[in-house]
């Protein structure tokens, strides 16, 4: 095999990795966008701290896969105490104050991240099996990465079956299109945002966890996700959820090629790329969007 | 007449849309399985009355009763929870979901076996039987508005709400509806409040009429008998 087509795969993939945890991140601040019109700025952090919260599990003990469901739940119980606490007397106010009070918020948790595990650095420690290498087309590539893939398509399936097969995801797409009316059936849109919330958290949770063993975890890693998936749904349309698919894929291949052949101005072509879909669409690919 | 019949009773409302002042002192009652309409030119506050009572806009002042209970700043989900059913002029329904879905949205439990299900609906509505996996957001203006009343019957409600059903269609359709309206809604023993400002099809739905003028404020209370009859009544205040 010559060496091009096997550094070819290993692009290609690893483009494919980067898009899905750009795209679950994305979707949760998608639907938290869609449902509530608030900017979730603290879902880098919330992603940090899924990644965090996946370490510890795994390095007290807890079986990796049993982390992997763990922590999403764990993360989504934060995202419900924030809602309950902090966002829901901010509702009826404009988007700004959300907007500022989650900016607030994401300085805490990130706080809170360097108070509970300093500012080391942290690996998750995997499985034996999934820390070797599989041949894909004679090209030797990482068992865990290509797992995550199957990870992420797990997730996505989920959440499409969760918003068209049950009564709740039903909800939250009437929800994201016309609140009044469904208030009017006697649903109480209180809890549609509180749900939506902690959707939205739990992914950025489970993003979290996925992607730890990636990379190291750091104080960091919330803030650069941060932007990424802010350019992801910006991109894709605020509120879109097949925008985002499209967005993600597209930016996760534009990074990890362009962080190939040069690699300092990786983020300087993602920003000009949305720069340049932004002056023709402003309005993103998928415009301001619906839950389909 | 007791007060206990009266399943709505509203009492003085002052209902505001931010400052301008849209309902000044309405009061008005509708008993227990009667048809009401409001009638009255755009503008007067037939739709804010309709809102005021659903608890979309509440009113800043005055009472509301529902069966008894007084709603009057109780959010609309509460209020829907006591059988009240809303079809708003534009009919709402949800963009993104199938017909079958708004159903489902809506849909509660009734009792008896002449309760309204998602097979009820599809067996006295072909229309929408036909079109159950379709986007409502691609129905005709005449199917969103079957859907909007099925929608609406499907929740078995104690008293419908519905806001010019009439709007924008053509005349067999209007007709059409108002067949709906009176089989379904009037002559099956639910309460109907409906604004129009199609006089005539009010006049087809409802026995008891409330002429609205600017700000809400009811000029006549008659009788269908009393409007045909007289038919000046409704040129004065209807009059365009």
């Amino acid at each position: 095999m010559s060496g091009t087509f096997s550094i070819a795969i290993d692009l290609l993939l690893n483009s494919l990795v980067l898009s899905g945890v750009f795209l679950i991140v994305a979707m949760g601040l998608n639907i938290i966008y869609g449902l509530s019109r608030i900017m979730n700025m603290s879902h880098g952090a919330l992603y940090a701290v899924g990644a965090y919260i996946g370490y510890s599990l795994v390095a007290t003990g807890v079986n990796y896969f049993a982390a992997l469901i763990i922590t999403p739940i764990l993360v989504g119980i934060i995202g419900l105490l924030i809602e309950r606490t902090i966002i829901l007397p901010m509702r009826k106010r404009s988007m700004v104050y959300t907007l500022i009070l989650t900016y607030g918020l994401m300085f805490f948790l990130d706080g809170m991240i360097k108070h509970i595990w300093g500012n080391r650095p942290r690996f998750i420690e995997l499985p034996e099996f999934m820390q070797g290498m599989i041949s894909i087309l004679g090209t030797q590539y990482p068992v865990y990465r290509l797992m995550t893939l199957f990870m992420i398509a797990a997730i996505m399936i989920a959440l499409m079956l969760l918003l068209s097969k049950t009564k709740a995801g039903i909800i939250m797409r009437a929800a994201s299109t016309i609140p009044e009316m469904v208030s009017c059936m006697g649903i109480n849109m209180s809890y549609v945002h509180m749900g939506a919330f902690m959707l939205g958290c739990a992914m950025a949770g489970a993003a979290g966890i996925i992607a730890g063993p990636l990379t190291t975890i750091d104080p960091l890693m919330g803030g650069e996700m941060l932007i990424s998936s802010f350019v992801v749904v910006v991109i894709g349309g605020l509120g879109s959820l097949r925008g985002a698919v499209i967005a993600a894929i597209l930016i996760g291949f534009v990074q990890t090629f362009t962080e190939f052949f040069i690699t300092d101005l990786a983020m300087v072509i993602v920003f000009i790329m949305m720069a340049v879909i932004l002056a023709f669409m402003p309005r993103g690919l998928l415009g301001e969007g619906k839950f389909e | 007449m007791g007060k206990k019949n009266k399943i709505l009773n509203v009492e003085n409302i002052q209902t505001y849309y931010g400052v301008s002042h849209v309902i000044q002192g309405l009061s008005m009652f509708v008993e227990e399985k009667e048809a009401v309409s409001i009638l009255g030119r755009n503008g007067v506050g037939k739709t804010t009355t309709l809102r005021s009572i659903i608890g979309l806009t509440p009113p800043r002042s005055g009472s509301i009763f529902i069966n008894g209970k007084e709603t009057t700043r109780w959010q609309p989900h509460k209020i829907s929870r006591l059988g009240v059913a809303y079809v708003p002029a534009e009919r709402h329904i949800f963009p993104g979901l199938t017909v079958e879905e708004n159903l489902r949205m809506a849909a509660r439990p009734g009792n008896g076996k002449d309760a309204w299900t998602i097979e009820k609906i599809c067996d006295h509505f072909p229309i929408l039987a036909e079109r159950t996996a379709q986007n409502g957001a691609t129905l005709s203006g005449g199917e969103q508005q079957m859907l909007a009343i099925g929608r609406a019957l499907i929740s078995n409600p104690k008293i419908i709400i519905m806001d010019e059903p009439s709007q924008g269609l053509s005349p067999l359709l209007v007709q059409m509806i108002t067949d709906v309206v009176l089989k379904f809604c009037v002559q099956s023993g639910i309460t109907l409040l409906i604004v129009e400002q199609n006089y005539r099809m009010a006049l087809k739905v409802a026995d008891r009429h409330y002429l609205m003028d600017n700000r809400g404020e009811i000029v006549s209370i008659a009788s269908t008998r009393e409007l045909e009859d007289n038919p000046e009544i409704i040129q004065s205040h209807l009059a365009v």
